[in-house]
């Protein structure tokens, strides 16, 4: 009896305790989702002006949901580029996830692939910085992080698809004449600012500014893509720099 | 310029994209302790995005449609707007407000310059 009670209990309590740790999760991204709502709906309205069709623009938003990649590779898709450009553009710009999936992997190492695949998928800078907060902070529930995680995840998706989808339909009844395309140029321009707090990003986005000017008659778009390449190249130069003459005070330590 | 890309194109390229995405976001979390990230190649795929990002919207800006030549006038106004937007972002790192100085100053530049 006694066995049998404590196994029941032990059956019962595991979901609600998951469940909890899922809404827990839901409520520690709060604070967040007005900002992912803005991200969400001028994403979406840039699509709609940038001259995706409505249908076109939520398939993007559900498939791909990366709003840097979209909002990068929406230009090249006016303009009419290689495909294998604009995808490579879009790769580029996601290339931050292997940095922030790195860091995830020792929390979920032990869970199934199929768990650690879709936690991967709806993880965004956003519930990235809020799962690496807790977890600096020793406050993520210690059985259940996954289910934390799943619950900040779920929250972040179903705000971002809802903004995108305002956007979207938002802006189809908006007139082409208020240049409002301009946006997704602005909201880039928003996405980069905060970025450019060390020197390596400074001298790297500098760099790849200047090439993609110089570079711009290229076909292809190719310009961009020797921008990107010249930019990182020289925001690694400049980081190797530093790092053979660090600061004086780690050098008397 | 070529036509914009649509239809069966624009499908490839959105599941491309899509794959993208994914294939980022899953690296680590599925190769498991096989890959592993030298300190280079971290630094590299740090400011991959910002590098990518830099050499969109700086042309973007500079060199708009039609005409797609470098304008550095201070009367060019998508960087009256981009200026806008990065002054506001200098003090601020609300992205509503940004966007709406930004467009603001973008618009009256283009009526009224």
């Amino acid at each position: 009896m006694g066995v049998n009670g404590q196994h029941r209990s032990l059956v019962t309590a595991q979901p609600s305790e998951r469940r909890v740790a899922f809404r827990l999760g839901q409520l520690a991204i709060l604070p967040s989702l007005p900002g992912a709502f803005a991200w969400g709906m001028i994403s979406g309205v840039a699509m709609v002006k940038g001259g995706l069709g409505v249908p076109w623009a939520i398939t993007m938003s559900l498939l791909v949901y990366a709003g840097s990649a979209q909002l990068a590779a929406l230009p090249l898709i006016v303009a009419g580029a290689p495909l294998w450009v604009i995808v490579a553009t879009g790769l580029i710009t996601n290339l931050r996830f292997v940095i922030y999936s790195a860091a995830l992997r020792p929390w979920f190492a032990d869970r199934s692939r199929g768990v650690r695949a879709a936690l991967g998928f709806f993880m965004t800078d956003f519930t990235f910085t809020r799962f690496m907060r807790s977890a600096q902070e020793g406050t993520l529930p210690a059985q259940h992080s996954d289910a934390w995680f799943a619950g900040v995840c779920s929250s972040n998706w179903i705000t971002w698809q809802l903004s995108a989808l305002v956007g979207i339909i938002g802006a189809s009844y908006v007139p082409t004449q208020w240049g409002l395309e301009f946006t997704g140029t602005l909201a880039l321009v928003a996405l980069v600012g905060p970025s450019l707090n060390a020197r390596p990003a400074i001298v790297g986005a500098a760099a790849a500014a200047v090439v993609a000017l110089v570079a711009y008659p290229l076909p292809f778009k190719l310009g961009l893509f020797c921008g990107a390449i010249a930019g990182i190249v020289a925001a690694t130069l400049t980081d190797a720099v530093e790092q053979r003459s660090p600061p004086r005070s780690a050098e008397q330590t | 310029m070529t036509e914009p890309v649509a239809g069966f194109a624009l499908g490839v390229v959105i599941v491309g994209l899509a794959c993208s995405t994914f294939v980022t976001r899953t690296s680590f979390l599925l190769a498991g302790a096989r890959l592993s990230l030298g300190h280079r190649v971290e630094v590299a795929l740090r400011y991959a995005p910002v590098c990518t990002l830099a050499a969109i919207i700086v042309p973007d800006i500079l060199m708009h449609p039609p005409a797609h030549v470098l304008d550095l006038s201070l009367l060019n106004p998508r960087l009256i707007g981009a200026l806008a937007a990065g002054l506001w972002l200098s003090w601020s790192r609300n992205i509503i407000g940004c966007l709406g100085l930004g467009m603001a100053a973008y618009s009256l530049a283009r009526i009224y310059l």
